[in-house]
C-alpha cells in the first residue's frame, strides 16, 4: 500500500495542531490541581529571613508535575499561607508569624471574594513578588513519587507585602483592624 | 418630597448612631522596661517617708540613650500605621516638668509636700491606657552582635499582661545596633498586635476589665453594713447592682469592710442602652445615680483614666 505525501503531510499539520492543544489542555489541568492544593493547604512556607518594612520574606514549597506552575503557584500558596496559615520561625533568628485572620471558616464565608482574589491574574498578584527572578536552588528542587504520579517539590523565595495585603483586606471589610470598633 | 425628606433624617440619624457607637479607643504608651532603666543607670532614689525607693528616670534616658529615642520612634510609626497612633513619652515628661514647677509655686505658699511618685506623675499626665514596655540588650561575641528584644503592653489599670512578643536575631557581622534594633520591632511587633487584637476582641465580647473602688466620708452617718436602706446591707445591695450592670455578672469582689469595698476585673459593657459608648467613670455613674434614686445617698465620683474609677458615700 502506498501512503500518499498528500496524507503525510495532513498527519504532520494535524500532530502541529493537536500537540499544543494537548500541552494547553495539560497545563490547565496542571494549575487547576494546584489551585486545588492551595486551597487544601498543600504547600509548605517557612521565613527566610526578616524582610524590608512591610514584607516577609518567605520560602513557599509548592507541588505540581510542572515546574513552571509549581513556580507560578507559589505566588498564589504565599499570600494563602500569610493570610490564612502563617509560618514557624527558623533557628536562624527568624520571628514565628500568626496568619493575618483567626478565623477558621473565613475562606468559606468569603468564598466569592477569594475566588476572584486567587483567580489567575487576580488581585493576588499585587502584594508578591519571586525574589532572585524566580531561581530556583538546586537543593530547592525535588521530585517525589514515580512514573506517572511523579511530581515536583518546588521552594521558591518569595516577598510579601503584608502590610499592604493586611490594609487592602481590612478595607475589604473581609478581616478586623486593630482600631476596627473604636 | 416628603418621603425624600423622611428618608434623609433616617440617614442622617443612622449616621450619627454609627458615630455614637464607637467604643472609645484605649490610648498607647512606649516606655522602656524597668529592667533596662536599672540596667542602663537610669535609675533614681527618691526618700519616701524615711525609705529609699528606687524609681525609673525617664527624663534622664531620652535625654541620654538615642537608641531608646529610636525605638520609641520606631515602634510609634509602626502603630500610628495600624491605626493607634501613641503617646508621646517626651512630651508627657516635658508637660510635668511645668506641672511641677507650678506644685512648686503652690506649695512653696501652702507649705504643704507632694507625696506623689514620679510614675504616678506620669500615669496622671499621661492617661496611657496600655503601656507597650520595649527592653533590649545588644549581645557581643568577638565582631560579632545580635539583639535580644521584649516588647510588653501592660493595661495601666489592672496591670494585667495584655500582649507580649521576644525574640533573639541571628548574629551579624558589620551591622550597627540601631538597624539589629530595627530588625527586632519589625520582627515583633507583628505578633504583639495580634495579640491586642485578641485582648480587644475579648474586650468587645466580654465587656472592658475595670477596677471599682467604694469609700465612706469619716463624717458619714452611716456605712457599707448598714442595713437601714433596705431589707439588706448596704454593701450587699451595691453587689446586687454590680451584678445586675456587668457583663454576665463578671466581677470579683476582692475586700469588702463596713468602710471600703474593692472589686477587681470588673467586666463592664462598652456601649449603654442608647448605644452611647462608656467608660468606668460613665458606667460608675450609673450606681451613684442608683444610690441617690432608690436611697437618696449622695456620693462623690472619681476617675482615673478609661479603667478605674472610685466612688465616696455621704456627700459630693
Amino acid at each position: 500500500m502506498k501512503i500518499s505525501r498528500k496524507y503525510y503531510l495532513s498527519i504532520l499539520i494535524l500532530t502541529f495542531i493537536i500537540c499544543p492543544l494537548f500541552n494547553f489542555g495539560q497545563m490547565r489541568n496542571a494549575r487547576k490541581k494546584a489551585d486545588k492544593d492551595t486551597r487544601s493547604w498543600r504547600y509548605e512556607i517557612e521565613g527566610v529571613s526578616q524582610g524590608v518594612q512591610g514584607t516577609y520574606l518567605i520560602k513557599v514549597w509548592s507541588f505540581s508535575k510542572r515546574n513552571k506552575v509549581a513556580i507560578e503557584q507559589a505566588k498564589k500558596n504565599a499570600v494563602h499561607g500569610v493570610i490564612f496559615r502563617g509560618y514557624q520561625g527558623s533557628t536562624k533568628g527568624v520571628r514565628p508569624q500568626k496568619p493575618l485572620t483567626k478565623e477558621s471558616n473565613l475562606e468559606q464565608e468569603k468564598e466569592m471574594f477569594f475566588n476572584e482574589f486567587f483567580a489567575d491574574g487576580g488581585k493576588y498578584m499585587k502584594f508578591v513578588s519571586l525574589t532572585n527572578n524566580g531561581a530556583v536552588s538546586p537543593g530547592d528542587r525535588q521530585k517525589l513519587g514515580r512514573f506517572l504520579a511523579r511530581e515536583h517539590k518546588i521552594g521558591i523565595m518569595v516577598s510579601v507585602k503584608k502590610d499592604l495585603l493586611r490594609k487592602d483586606l481590612e478595607d475589604a471589610g473581609i478581616i478586623r483592624g486593630l482600631n476596627s470598633g473604636f | 418630597m416628603k418621603s425624600k425628606i423622611i428618608s434623609i433624617f433616617v440617614l442622617l440619624f443612622i449616621s450619627i448612631n454609627l458615630i455614637f457607637s464607637q467604643a472609645k479607643k484605649p490610648s498607647i504608651m512606649i516606655v522602656p522596661m524597668d529592667n533596662w532603666m536599672q540596667e542602663n543607670g537610669f535609675m533614681t532614689k527618691i526618700n519616701s517617708m524615711g525609705e529609699e525607693i528606687s524609681y525609673p528616670d525617664y527624663r534622664k534616658a531620652t535625654l541620654e540613650n538615642s537608641d531608646l529615642i529610636n525605638v520609641i520612634s520606631k515602634v510609634g510609626e509602626l502603630m500610628s500605621e495600624r491605626g493607634f497612633p501613641t503617646k508621646d513619652l517626651e512630651a508627657s515628661l516635658k508637660s510635668i516638668e511645668a506641672q511641677q514647677a507650678e506644685d512648686a509655686m503652690l506649695s512653696s505658699k501652702s507649705g504643704a509636700e507632694t507625696s506623689e511618685s514620679p510614675i504616678d506623675r506620669l500615669k496622671k499626665v499621661a492617661k496611657a491606657d496600655i503601656w507597650m514596655q520595649v527592653n533590649w540588650k545588644v549581645i557581643t561575641k568577638g565582631p560579632k552582635k545580635k539583639v535580644d528584644f521584649t516588647i510588653r503592653g501592660i493595661d495601666a489599670y489592672t496591670n494585667n499582661q495584655v500582649a507580649t512578643s521576644s525574640g533573639t536575631g541571628e548574629f551579624a557581622m558589620g551591622v550597627e545596633p540601631v538597624e539589629l534594633l530595627r530588625e527586632a520591632i519589625l520582627a515583633n511587633l507583628d505578633l504583639f498586635n495580634g495579640q491586642l487584637l485578641s485582648h480587644f476582641d475579648d474586650m468587645f465580647e466580654n465587656g472592658r476589665v475595670i477596677s471599682f473602688r467604694i469609700k465612706v466620708w469619716d463624717d458619714w452617718d452611716y456605712d457599707l453594713e448598714t442595713e437601714e436602706f433596705g431589707n439588706e446591707e448596704l454593701g450587699i445591695l451595691i453587689e446586687d447592682w454590680m451584678g445586675d450592670n456587668t457583663v454576665n455578672n463578671k466581677f470579683s469582689t476582692v475586700d469588702a469592710t463596713e468602710s471600703m469595698m474593692f472589686f477587681d476585673q470588673v467586666r463592664i459593657p462598652l456601649f449603654n442602652e442608647k448605644g452611647r459608648a462608656i467608660d468606668a467613670r460613665r458606667w460608675g455613674n450609673g450606681l451613684r445615680k442608683y444610690l441617690k434614686t432608690e436611697f437618696e445617698i449622695e456620693s462623690k465620683l472619681m476617675s482615673q483614666g478609661l479603667g478605674q474609677v472610685q466612688l465616696i458615700l455621704g456627700s459630693k
